[in-house]
C-alpha cells in the first residue's frame, strides 16, 4: 500500500526527507515552542471552520447564531471554548516561542527573513484576535472592538481611512461584522498557513540554530525524528489537555447582546492586550495638555516603533556572537519590555476588575447590573398613580423595607429585574402581581421555599425556576425582601415580620 | 537531505529502543489528541433542531374559505405551519395543499392502494375528511412542487414531467407512487391539517418530518 503510494507521489520519501534532520546539541523542550503554535494553529482551523456550520455574520444574527451555537447544538459550548482558549494558546506559546528566538539570538544572519516572517505571523495572529473578539456581538465583543477601532482612528493621515475600512463606514454596524468575518475566516487564515509555510520552508534552508554558543554548528547533532518530535507532541499534548480543562471548567461566556446606548458595561480586553489598555489608562491620567499626544504614543507610535524595531533587528544587531553574555543590549531591552508588559498587564486586569466593581457588574449587587439606577428614576418619575406607592417602599412600610431593597438588588433583580417586571416567559413581574400583595404567609413560603414549574400571573405564562431562599437568606432578610416588593412599583400591602416568615417557611 | 549527519550512526541498541519509544508516543498522543479534536467537532454536526411539539396546524375562517371555491377543479389551500428555524426560533411558515373534493367511492376506486393497506398511511384518520382528499404539493418523484393543469385535465410536475389525476393516481412520468396523501379534521369547529413530508422515490410512503 505504502509502496503504491510511494511510488506514484513520492509522499513516503517526502515525509522522511521532511523527519530527517539534525538538530545541534540534540532535541530540547526549548525547541517545541514554534511546534506547539503550529498545533495551535491546527486545532483553531479545525474548531473554527466547524463554527463556521453555525455563525451567521450580521447584526441581527450574531448574537442569536452564537447562543444557539452554545445553548443548542450538541458539544457546541465546547468547540466554541476549545477555539476561545486555543487562541490564548496560540498567542502564548508564540509569545515563548519569540521570546526563546531572541534569547537564543537565533534571528542573527544568516536567518534575518525567517525571524521577518515570524514577526509578521505575531502581527496576524494578533489580528486574528483582534477581529474575533468582535463575532459574538455580546456587549464586551461591541464595546472592545469600538474601543480598539478608534484607537485605529487616531492615527495620524490615515487614521480616518483606516477607521472607514475596519468599519466597512464611518459607524459600527452589520458590515464591520462581515468584514470582521471576511478577515478573520478568510484572509488572516489564508496569509497565517502561507506565511507559516515560508517560515518552515526558511527554516528547512537554513537548518536549526541550536544552543546560544558560537560553537553550536560543531555541536555532535541529534535527531529531529523521533527525538525532536517526541518533545513537540509531548508539549503540545500537555498544552491541549490544558485547553480542555479550561474550555470544560471554563466555557466561554457570552454577555447580553450589543447594545451601543448600554452606557454602563465595562468591556475587558483580551488578556493579550491588557498591557496596552493599562497603557491607555496610564497616560490618560497625565496633565490634561498632554494627554493627547502621550496617547498617540501610547496606542500607535509605541507599538509601531516596537514593531518596526523588531523586524529590523536582525540588521541593527550585526554582532554574530550569540553568547547571552555579549548580548547586553538586547537582552536588557528585552527584560525591560518583558517587565513593562507583565506589570501594565497586571495594572490593567486590576483596574478592569476595580471599573466592574464600581459598575455592579461584579460582586455582591452584580445581578443587578447597573439598572438600579433606572429603578430610582422609575420612583421618581413614575406616573401619578403609583407615586404614592413608591414612597410607601420607604415611608409607610417598617424600616425593614430600606434594607428589603438591597436585598431584593442582590438576589432578586437578576432575574425579576429591577423595575420588577421580571422577564416574558420565565421569571413572573412582581409589580401589580396579585400573589406579591396577597396574604403574605403564600409569598412568604415562595420565597423561602422556592417554586418551579409553569405558574400563569395575569394571563401569561412563566416557567422559571424559583430557587428556595432559606438558609441563604436569614428570616430578617426574607422579611424585609417582602416588604419591599409589597410596596415597590406602586404595590401597596402589608409589611412581613420575621415571625411570619418563620411561621411560613416549615 | 541538507542536515542529516544524525542520521547516519544508527547508535547503540538501547538508542534504537529508546527512539522506536519515542515514535510510537508520538503516534499514540497524536491520536488521542485527534480524537480529542474529532469528537467535539463531529459532534457539534448531529441534527439541533427541536422536535416540533403540536402536529395540527389549524386554518384561519380566510383560509378556510378557500375550500368553497372547489368544483370540480382541486383547489389550493394555503396554511401556516409552526416550525422552529434554527437560531430564528418559532416561526410561521406558509405551505399549501392541494384539495380535491371526492366521495370516498370515488378515491377508492381510483387510489384502491390507499384503503386496501398495501399502502400503510402514517396516521390512522380516514382519508376522505369533510368531502375532501388532501394532498401534499411535493411531487414524489423528487420533490418539486407540481401544479394542476386544468386543460389536459391533470397535475403536472414541472420537473421530470411527472403526471397525476385529480385523485393523485400516478399516469406518466417517472414517479414511482401517486399523489400523497395529508390528514385534516374539523376541531372544534376548526379546520386542521397535518403538514407531512414523504420521502421521494420510493414506492411506499415513509415519513420524514410530521409537523
Amino acid at each position: 500500500m505504502l509502496t503504491w503510494l510511494e511510488q506514484r507521489t513520492g509522499i513516503v520519501s517526502m515525509t522522511k526527507d521532511f523527519l530527517t534532520e539534525d538538530v545541534p546539541g540534540g532535541a530540547s523542550y526549548w525547541y517545541a515552542f514554534g511546534s506547539a503554535t503550529v498545533f495551535a494553529m491546527i486545532l483553531q482551523i479545525v474548531t473554527g471552520i466547524f463554527l463556521c456550520f453555525y455563525y451567521a455574520p450580521s447584526t441581527a444574527t450574531a448574537w442569536e447564531s452564537t447562543k444557539y451555537l452554545i445553548e443548542k447544538v450538541p458539544a457546541g459550548h465546547f468547540v466554541l471554548s476549545l477555539h476561545y482558549w486555543g487562541a490564548s494558546a496560540m498567542i502564548a506559546f508564540m509569545a515563548m516561542h519569540l521570546l526563546q528566538v531572541l534569547l537564543w539570538g537565533a534571528y542573527k544572519k544568516p536567518r534575518e527573513l525567517q525571524w521577518i516572517v515570524g514577526v509578521i505571523l505575531f502581527i496576524v495572529t494578533l489580528v486574528l484576535g483582534l477581529t474575533g473578539y468582535l463575532l459574538p456581538w455580546d456587549l464586551n465583543a461591541l464595546l472592545a472592538s469600538k474601543v480598539a477601532i478608534d484607537i485605529a482612528g487616531n492615527a495620524p493621515i490615515l487614521g480616518k481611512y483606516v477607521l472607514e475600512f475596519l468599519q466597512d463606514g464611518t459607524s459600527i454596524g452589520t458590515l464591520t461584522i462581515n468584514r470582521f468575518f471576511g478577515i478573520h475566516v478568510w484572509l488572516m487564515p489564508a496569509l497565517l498557513v502561507g506565511l507559516v509555510g515560508m517560515h518552515l520552508f526558511i527554516f528547512r534552508h537554513n537548518g536549526p540554530a541550536g544552543p546560544p554558543i558560537d560553537e553550536a554548528p560543531k555541536l555532535k547533532p541529534g535527531r529531529f525524528w523521533p527525538d525532536q518530535m517526541f518533545m513537540d507532541t509531548v508539549l503540545s499534548f500537555v498544552m491541549f489537555v490544558i485547553i480542555v480543562a479550561l474550555a470544560t471548567f471554563s466555557p466561554v461566556p457570552l454577555d447580553d447582546k450589543a447594545d451601543p446606548n448600554n452606557a454602563v458595561f465595562v468591556p475587558y480586553p483580551a488578556w493579550y492586550f491588557l498591557a496596552l489598555y493599562a497603557l491607555l489608562d496610564v497616560v490618560g491620567k497625565f496633565p490634561p495638555a498632554m494627554v493627547q499626544i502621550a496617547t498617540l504614543f501610547a496606542t500607535i507610535v509605541g507599538p509601531t516603533i516596537l514593531i518596526i524595531v523588531l523586524i529590523v533587528l536582525p540588521f541593527i544587531d550585526r554582532n554574530p556572537s550569540r553568547r547571552l553574555t555579549r548580548r547586553p543590549w538586547v537582552l536588557g531591552l528585552t527584560a525591560l519590555v518583558m517587565v513593562g508588559a507583565i506589570g501594565f498587564s497586571w495594572y490593567g486586569q486590576s483596574n478592569v476588575v476595580e471599573q466592574q466593581l464600581a459598575h455592579n457588574l461584579i460582586g455582591p449587587g452584580a445581578a443587578s447590573a447597573a439598572t438600579t439606577a433606572s429603578s430610582t428614576l422609575e420612583v421618581e418619575h413614575g406616573p401619578v398613580g403609583t407615586a404614592g406607592g413608591a414612597s410607601g417602599a420607604t415611608g409607610s412600610a417598617p424600616a425593614s423595607a430600606a434594607a428589603g431593597a438591597s436585598v431584593y438588588t442582590a438576589n432578586c433583580a437578576g432575574c425579576h429585574q429591577a423595575n420588577g417586571q421580571g422577564q416574558p416567559g420565565m421569571f413572573p413581574p412582581l409589580a401589580q402581581n396579585p400573589v406579591v400583595t396577597g396574604d403574605p404567609a403564600a409569598v412568604a413560603k415562595i420565597v423561602a421555599n422556592g417554586l418551579s414549574g409553569q405558574i400563569s400571573v395575569k394571563g401569561s405564562n412563566y416557567s422559571g425556576q424559583m430557587p428556595a431562599w432559606k438558609g441563604q437568606l436569614s428570616n430578617a432578610q426574607i422579611a424585609s425582601v417582602l416588604t419591599y416588593i409589597r410596596n415597590a412599583w406602586g404595590n401597596k400591602a402589608s409589611p412581613v415580620t420575621e415571625a411570619q416568615v418563620a411561621a411560613a417557611a416549615k | 537531505m541538507a542536515h542529516a549527519e544524525a542520521y547516519n550512526d544508527p547508535g547503540t541498541p538501547e538508542e534504537i529502543t529508546r527512539r522506536t519509544f519515542m515514535a510510537n508516543a508520538v503516534y499514540a498522543l497524536g491520536g488521542v489528541i485527534g480524537l480529542g479534536i474529532a469528537i467535539p467537532v463531529i459532534t457539534s454536526l448531529l441534527p439541533s433542531a427541536d422536535a416540533t411539539t403540536d402536529q395540527w396546524s389549524g386554518l384561519t375562517p380566510e383560509q378556510a374559505e378557500a375550500f368553497k371555491k372547489a368544483t370540480d377543479s382541486p383547489v389550493k389551500v394555503t396554511f401556516d405551519v409552526h416550525e422552529t428555524n434554527g437560531y430564528f426560533g418559532a416561526s410561521d411558515t406558509e405551505q399549501f395543499v392541494w384539495a380535491v373534493k371526492a366521495t370516498e367511492d370515488q378515491l377508492r376506486a381510483e387510489r384502491p392502494e390507499l384503503f386496501n393497506g398495501t399502502e400503510k398511511l402514517p396516521f390512522t384518520g380516514p382519508v376522505i375528511n369533510l368531502g375532501f382528499a388532501v394532498f401534499s404539493p411535493i411531487c414524489p418523484h423528487l420533490g418539486c412542487r407540481f401544479a394542476w393543469n386544468q386543460p389536459q385535465n391533470k397535475f403536472i410536475c414541472p420537473c421530470h414531467g411527472s403526471e397525476y389525476s385529480k385523485l393523485g393516481k400516478h399516469e406518466a412520468g417517472p414517479a414511482l407512487r401517486g399523489l400523497d396523501p395529508l390528514p385534516m379534521r374539523d376541531f372544534q369547529g376548526k379546520v386542521q391539517i397535518t403538514w407531512i413530508e414523504y420521502a421521494t422515490n420510493t414506492p411506499a410512503l415513509i415519513v420524514q418530518k410530521i409537523g
